[in-house]
């Protein structure tokens, strides 16, 4: 082999604390390296045409570049080397920035550490062989897990662009958390006013396929050709003929179903549409509080519906459907406050959370848009509202800000001001945290205008005291004690991860970091992909994001899956698994530890049990090749026979008896 | 005991190709595998404490054929684990289970007899003692004092999953096998000064490799292969340490102790503490142990996200 080394300065990245020159210089010693230099910026346009000068003019073969993260610019250099004229596999990366001179001062050793990364990889790319990808085709449909906003606009995005959309969401409609919201944040535009005409579209928009009441039960395949197996729970009503009309809400009998919809504060009938703007407006039955299904006798509704459509023995459908891409938009829940021993831990009904309160100043809600306390339904008069409940706080493993609950307060205290203008808001609060357009302006307003009393402290207890509660906390500004007696209190409750996204996430292949919320591929740079191909993310599973944040989270995860559908074929990553068929012994362990299922086992022209990859749905994770006893399967690109060539440059073997010597 | 093994194996042999047990080898105290065909065979039949081989190790061999095979208590654990693994079919073989008071260690016995144990001139065994007449001595040994270190330590004296199970079931009562801890206990330099040191007296026979009956890659073990070149042929005791890490490591979550290795080393290096290590690993991490529950699927055969028991996330 023809080996040309190239060590980046990256600037002074790398050339300030490593002495490239040097590290150049060995280069030139190593096996196959027949040109060396340093560069200033390899990945620079004159850079790069280096790099391919001394391909053509060295009759180079392969190309070792030390610079920075191949994460960033390895497909950068792959690129370069094959304008040269090379395979792109025929080229390694050494990392001598993130992994030395970033992190150590010492020229002298960080230079003899960069020496012997790019020893290493010279090892390595003595043993690479060119390899070309394969072609696959792409179904050309995308799946949508979620039907908050960040999911309906995914999916309105991908269907205008021309791709089929399959929408699953796991309650009975669309609209997740913003549905439930009276008013929104900073224009108090009504919440149902906006996002209605969205659902909407989602249910007559013919390039949208909605299940809702239904779950990812799991899924298989890879980029490009996902096989999706949905589960449709039993709802026992014919969603084929009902109309939504509501009849049957009116008529049964058993009204004491919980009502989730309205977070609980009051029941719903047994049979139920959720709420007046429900997508697909349709009803459902509860199975555990309905009389037919717990008792057998009822059917009440069965015989007061004008279309007959009630159906007590409906199963839960499984329905499979193959997608080219799948966006994950199961939002967020919100955190247990009972943890909290000051704030009651339910034992006070006028303790209530902040969508508890949503519901309360919504027209569709259980009050008519009147607020009345659970207790006993009195107008309050004095509202305490308390902030970072479940936020900012390690004590309960919470120690991220939830980013939208300052902005939703202060809307609250400005609608209570709105629904009765006698009454008084208190904000016990951290900080106010209101970046965004408009945002300062409005906190700014719920004090100013609406004279919300604002104190910065957080809360002690919350005693009962006649029909009212105490309120007791410190004012870390005026530096005293504060009690406020509240005729109802509202907690800022603060975000975490959906219920069910580590199960979702585990059949998706998608991380969740140390707090549940999906993990993106780069923070900065690849905001809504995954480390799964073919994998996005939208809206707040990813972390806590407010409604602007995550329309556009779920228009670029549409951008994102409309740049790939729009390919009739991808490429598959040739760095996947082989077998040697000679070599395999044919016990199977590779089929039984193989996450993706790419392996099966066929039989050969004698009958013998071999291994045998399917090279377009290995993902190169090399669990495998690891579980190979006799490494008769190996990972292209990463051989066992590449990585001990690593490893030996780096630490030849210390204990060796020579016949010879 | 035997009687009523020759009875149950004459039994079921017309459904069998063989029947793998053992008889007298060629002096008093070597035993040799059997394989009866026919009811002719059954009266060379014998068991006790010198039936020390591991006849599971034919199995993976013998795959496809109706076979049956007589195992101890720690035999039948390879069993299992090959049925487990799907290196035999189970409804292949025909298990015919011991209830084991253990067997003996032969390099024990050497160290216990006033000459090698080539000068045996007779040698009987009266219950738990070994009366025998060695280069005119008589000596009498008793069968505690030459125990192999696997029957001290065993938790499985009876045969697990047998389909005839012969002699009345022993209660488990395992010591812990003095060297073991000793050893575990050794600082890493003084270990591997061990190591290096043992190491050098390997020869690379593979019949470790041989004896064992999980290793089934026959001609295509990683330690004669160039490609992919793990280790060179070179009788050094960095290679030689290597063969036996790699051993060791291909036998993680598998490895059911029986023993055969360390028995059929020549030079006799104690691999089993390395086995005995590893196996308290996987028991701490996955709760398992190789070979005792049938239909059990193998820790490190299957692919979970998070292991209960492996703390990847708080450190």
């Amino acid at each position: 082999m023809r080996i040309g080394v190239f060590i980046c300065h990256c600037g002074s990245n790398i050339a300030g604390t490593v002495d490239v020159r040097a590290v150049a210089q060995a280069a030139k010693g190593f096996a196959d390296v027949v040109y060396a230099s340093d560069t200033m910026y390899a990945c620079s346009e004159p850079g790069q045409e280096g790099i391919i000068q001394a391909v053509r003019e060295h009759n180079l073969d392969g190309v070792v570049v030390a610079s920075c993260t191949p994460r960033m610019h390895e497909p950068t250099f792959r690129r370069t080397v094959e304008r040269a004229g090379l395979n792109r596999y025929c080229f390694e990366m050494a990392n001598i920035r993130e992994h030395v001179s970033w992190i150590g001062k010492d020229t002298e050793r960080n230079t003899i550490k960069a020496t012997e990364l790019v020893r290493m990889a010279v090892e390595k790319l003595r043993r690479n062989r060119p390899l070309t990808p394969k072609r696959f085709d792409v179904t050309k449909r995308v799946l949508v897990v979620g039907g908050g906003v960040a999911g309906i606009q995914a999916a309105l995005d991908c269907a205008e662009g021309g791709q089929e959309v399959v929408l699953v969401e796991r309650e009975q409609s669309i609209g997740g958390k913003m549905a439930k919201l009276d008013k929104t944040f900073p224009t108090i535009d009504c919440s149902s006013c906006v996002l209605g005409p969205k659902m909407v579209d989602v249910a007559q928009h013919p390039k949208i396929t909605l299940h809702t009441m239904a779950e990812v039960e799991s899924v298989s395949g890879y980029v490009g050709n996902f096989q999706v197996t949905i589960r449709k729970k039993a709802r026992f009503v014919d969603w084929e003929k009902c109309t939504g009309c509501g009849l049957c809400m009116e008529k049964c009998p058993s009204r004491k179903a919980p009502d989730p919809f309205n977070e609980y504060l009051c029941t719903a009938p047994t049979i139920n549409i959720p709420f007046p703007q429900a997508i697909p407006k349709k009803a459902a039955i509860n199975p555990e509080t309905c009389i037919m299904k717990q008792k057998g006798k009822c059917g009440l509704c069965a015989k007061i519906c004008p279309v007959k459509c009630i159906d007590f023995d409906q199963q839960d459908e499984l329905v499979t459907v193959d997608v080219g891409a799948i966006v994950v938009a199961t939002g967020y829940d919100l955190f247990d406050w009972h943890k909290y021993p000051q704030y009651g831990q339910g034992r006070y009904p006028d303790v209530i959370t902040s969508l508890q309160y949503e519901r309360l100043l919504s027209a569709s809600g259980p009050t008519g848009g009147h607020i009345k306390r659970p207790s006993d339904g009195k107008e309050p008069k004095t509202v305490v509202f308390i902030q970072c409940v479940g936020s900012r706080d390690r004590s309960v493993d919470r120690p991220y800000c939830s980013g939208f609950c300052c902005m939703y307060t202060a809307k609250q205290a400005i609608l209570t001001k709105d629904h009765i203008p006698d009454s008084q808001s208190y904000v016990f609060y951290m900080d106010i945290r209101s970046p965004g357009k408009a945002y300062d302006e409005f906190t700014r307003r719920a004090m100013e205008e609406y004279g919300a009393q604002y104190v910065r402290g957080r809360v002690a207890m919350i005693y009962p005291k006649g029909d009212q509660l105490i309120v007791r906390g410190a004012d870390t500004l005026a530096g005293t004690q504060v009690e406020v007696a509240a005729d109802l209190v509202v907690l800022a409750v603060g975000v975490e991860a959906a219920r069910g996204a580590a199960v979702l996430g585990e059949k998706l292949r998608v991380v969740p970091d140390q707090y549940g919320f999906f993990v993106e591929s780069h923070p900065k740079l690849r905001p809504v992909e995954t480390n799964t191909a073919g994998v996005f993310l939208a809206g707040a599973c990813q972390g806590p994001k407010d409604i602007p944040a995550s329309v556009a989270q779920g228009s670029a995860a549409a951008a994102k899956v409309l740049a790939l559908l729009v390919k009739d074929q991808l490429e598959s990553d040739p760095q996947v698994s082989r077998v040697t068929p000679a070599r395999c012994v044919g016990c199977g362990k590779c089929v039984q530890t193989c996450p993706f299922g790419a392996i099966k086992l066929v039989e050969d022209r004698f009958g013998n049990p071999k291994a045998e990859v399917v090279e377009t749905v290995c993902q190169g994770c090399g669990i495998c090749t690891v579980t190979c006893p006799q490494g008769a399967i190996q990972l292209e690109h990463f051989t066992d026979n590449q990585i001990l060539a690593e490893v030996q440059a780096l630490c030849p073997p210390r204990i060796r008896v020579n016949y010879a010597s | 005991m035997v009687e009523a093994l020759k009875t149950a194996i004459a039994e079921r042999l017309a459904d069998l190709e063989m029947v793998i047990g053992w008889e007298m080898g060629f002096d008093a105290l070597h035993a040799t595998p059997l394989f009866i065909r026919e009811e002719g065979d059954l009266h060379r039949l014998t068991l006790g404490p010198l039936a020390v081989h591991n006849l599971a190790t034919y199995l993976p061999g013998l795959k496809g054929k109706k076979v049956g095979v007589v195992v101890k208590g720690c035999d039948s654990r390879s069993v299992i684990q090959l049925a487990n693994e799907g290196l035999i079919k189970r409804e292949d073989i025909t298990v015919f289970g011991l209830c084991c008071d253990g067997v003996i260690s032969h390099r024990k016995l050497r160290e216990a007899l006033p000459a090698d144990l080539g000068f045996v001139e007779q040698a009987t065994w009266h219950s738990d003692r070994l009366q025998a007449v060695v280069a005119g001595h008589a000596v009498e040994v008793r069968l505690q004092d030459i125990l192999a270190d696997k029957c001290i330590s065993c938790r499985y004296p009876n045969a697990l999953a047998a389909d005839v199970l012969v002699g009345a079931a022993r209660t488990p009562a395992p010591q812990p096998v003095p060297c073991q801890d000793a050893f575990d206990a050794l600082p890493q330099a003084e270990k591997l000064a061990f190591w290096e040191a043992t190491m050098a007296r390997c020869i690379r026979c593979y019949a470790c490799r041989n004896a064992c009956p999980l290793c089934v890659c026959r001609d295509h073990c990683i330690a004669t292969t160039r490609d992919p070149l793990w280790l060179g042929q070179e009788n050094s005791p960095a290679e030689n340490f290597m063969f036996q890490m790699i051993h060791v490591l291909h036998l993680a979550g598998r490895c059911t102790e029986c023993g055969e290795c360390e028995r059929s080393c020549p030079v006799d290096i104690p691999l089993l503490l390395l086995r005995r290590s590893m196996n308290r690993v996987t028991e701490e991490l996955f709760d398992y142990q190789a070979g005792t529950t049938p239909g059990q699927t193998p820790p490190l055969l299957t692919f979970q996200v998070e292991e209960a028991r492996i703390n990847e996330r708080g450190w």
